[in-house]
């Protein structure tokens, strides 16, 4: 064989901070849990050795963790962005030396199915050991997509957009956002924001990041159809960004940190990604707001029992008022606060009417999931259905408020 | 270790992948010498080319990461198992939405026999099976063959070798599985 093979330079495991993509060993290994029943080994960034022998200290951690743990070890994989064969080898070898050393053992392997090369590549690995599990930890994390993504929803959705961007464009300059900007908008959905913020605030460069393929599909095929340019859609998960740190100058978050049950992560990942002095911005909806007249209280009864429904599905379309906090509570500066008011004597109240009469079945789906009482749902469609009437009508007067808001990231952090 | 006899698929001809069916998407040419001089070479030129070659792809990043993640496996392949001198030639076509990597090294006798026998392994019969079985009971020295046995068992790529007559070089076909417009095998 050839005498080339050279020994591997600048690699090893550095013990902490971020993960340099520059080196193929650029990796964070993270061990948790008090070692009781389970215990978790996070390995985060590449794993690309050289030789199984760079992998000592992650197989010592690995054979430390198994000893310690009554039950289970789980090894938490879903931000590991590339891993070679001598890494996943050795993996290999640890699970061999794993069902004799501690045959009761479990090992869970916790994967992304945004790491496209991951869940065949273990699904092999949980077909040989029996007490090898994997996990997809995204899937559960995205409860209510489902009920996002059919036809009927995409169609209503764009009309949404539409509405709400015919006021958003008027205040977004008030959050920070100018031509020439590095854009990421996260949790795009269909992508439409990106369109008109491509054509109205020329960003350097704009990505759009969602965990929904059926509508990035339509964000895809919308760019295609009209030779769209620099736009560039990535399928992603929100509370685990494969995005480098500090690498974008205005970070939107629209309409969607009020349908995770733990906006607090993603929250993390958008301070993350954001570079010191860029501003985080986020939107929400203040549905315990909506009004109309006539049949106001009627009107309320319904939002109130609405909200209920989609808070028992781990929704919270109240979300609004609480961005400012949100946004202090991860550190924010020179937060501002703007209100949107879609109404029925500022917009098209057809498009209002039929945004409303999809949350009716939205109602429905996040309640049937939740289980929520026949009465609660009575008490949404009837509120709902008057606030459609209150829209359509000549001299009704009806209101959809949305908060937004943003905050600077710090230059320096205590 | 023991390969079947098998008859192993044969590398498309000069003249096939001039023709329409092949779409050139790169090429790109580095000496043996600077890409065996560090091993992080492997890692930051399979990123480079994947995210290159994935420009177009309606997910570029999703797309790069799997690219990378094929590529890499046949670099470090090629990083331990190439003559001392001379260039490494690496050209991406497309077939219909196949990736085609060609990639041309120069090679002494003992490589083209290791490469002679590594096509000849990945296109066994009941591979994923053979895989498992290496996998629960590896043998010493196996480890670099492994890589590219899984990306045939596991990942469905194809393997063929191309050896002109006469020539110190030879050349390695990788064909990627259909990747949709979300980068999804």
């Amino acid at each position: 064989m050839s005498s080339s093979i050279a020994p591997p330079s600048g690699t090893g495991v550095p013990s902490s901070g971020a993960p340099m993509s520059m080196s193929p060993m650029a990796l964070n290994m993270k061990v948790s849990g008090d070692g009781t029943d389970e215990h978790e080994i996070s390995l985060t960034g590449t794993l690309r050795p050289f030789a199984a022998e760079e992998m000592a200290s992650v197989r010592a951690s690995l054979e430390q963790a198994a000893f310690s743990t009554r039950d289970s070890l789980c090894v938490n994989l879903k931000r590991l962005r590339y891993m070679n064969n001598v890494a996943f080898l050795e993996l290999n070898r640890f699970l061999r030396w794993a069902a004799n050393a501690r045959p009761e053992l479990r090992v869970k392997f916790i994967l992304s199915s945004v790491i496209p090369w991951a869940i065949r590549k273990f699904q092999v690995i949980a077909e040989l050991y029996p007490t090898v599990s994997i996990e997809v930890y995204d899937k559960a994390l995205y409860p209510t997509q489902t009920v996002l993504e059919d036809d009927e929803f995409i169609t209503v959705l764009r009309m949404q957009e539409k509405l709400i961007w015919n006021h958003e464009q008027d205040i977004l300059a008030l959050h920070g956002l100018r031509p020439g900007l590095r854009v990421a908008d996260i949790c795009c959905g269909l992508g439409c924001f990106d369109i008109f913020l491509q054509r109205d605030f020329r960003p350097e460069y704009l990505i759009s990041v969602d965990h929904s393929r059926p509508l990035l599909k339509y964000a895809q095929q919308v760019v295609a159809d009209f030779g769209l340019e620099n736009i560039e859609y990535q399928y992603g998960d929100a509370a685990a960004l494969l995005l480098a740190d500090n690498s974008f100058d205005f970070v939107a978050c629209r309409l969607s940190l009020q349908i995770f049950h733990q906006p607090e992560k993603i929250l993390h990942e958008l301070v993350r990604i954001c570079r010191p002095g860029g501003r985080i911005y986020i939107t929400n909806e203040m549905l315990g707001a909506a009004v109309g007249y006539p049949n106001t209280e009627l009107i309320s009864r319904g939002y109130r029992a609405f909200l209920e429904v989609s808070r028992q599905g781990g929704v919270d379309l109240d979300m609004g008022p609480k961005g400012r906090s949100l946004l202090q509570g991860v550190g924010l500066e020179d937060i501002k606060i703007s209100q949107i008011n879609v109404s029925n004597t500022n917009s098209d109240p057809t498009d209002l009417a039929r945004v409303v009469e999809l949350w009716i079945r939205v109602a429905w789906q996040f309640g049937e999931a939740a289980g929520a009482d026949a009465a609660m749902h009575a008490d949404v469609e009837k509120g709902l259905r008057s606030h459609i009437e209150t829209i359509l009508s000549d001299r009704g007067y009806a209101v959809w408020p949305i908060i937004a808001a943003s905050g600077r990231k710090p230059f320096r952090t205590s | 270790m023991s390969i079947a006899k098998t008859s192993t698929p044969t590398a498309p001809q000069e003249l096939e992948l001039a023709s329409n069916r092949y779409r050139m998407i790169m090429a790109a040419k580095f000496t043996v010498n600077g890409f065996a001089r560090q091993w992080s070479h492997c890692h930051l030129v399979s990123n480079y080319l994947a995210r290159f070659v994935s420009a177009n792809e309606g997910d570029p990043e999703r797309n790069a990461t799997l690219l990378s993640t094929f590529v890499n496996e046949l670099l470090e392949v090629v990083y331990r198992n190439h003559a001392d001198d001379g260039e490494i030639d690496v050209i991406f076509r497309k077939r219909g939405r196949h990736m085609v990597l060609q990639l041309t090294i120069p090679v002494t006798d003992q490589h083209r026999i290791f490469y002679r026998m590594a096509v000849k392994m990945v296109n066994q019969p009941d591979l994923k099976a053979w895989f498992r079985a290496r996998l629960e009971e590896p043998a010493e020295g196996e480890d670099t063959m492994l890589g590219m046995l899984e990306l045939v068992a596991v990942y469905r790529c194809s393997f063929t070798l191309a050896e002109p007559a006469g020539s110190n070089r030879l050349s390695l076909f990788l064909e990627l599985p259909e990747v949709d417009e979300m980068g999804e095998v």
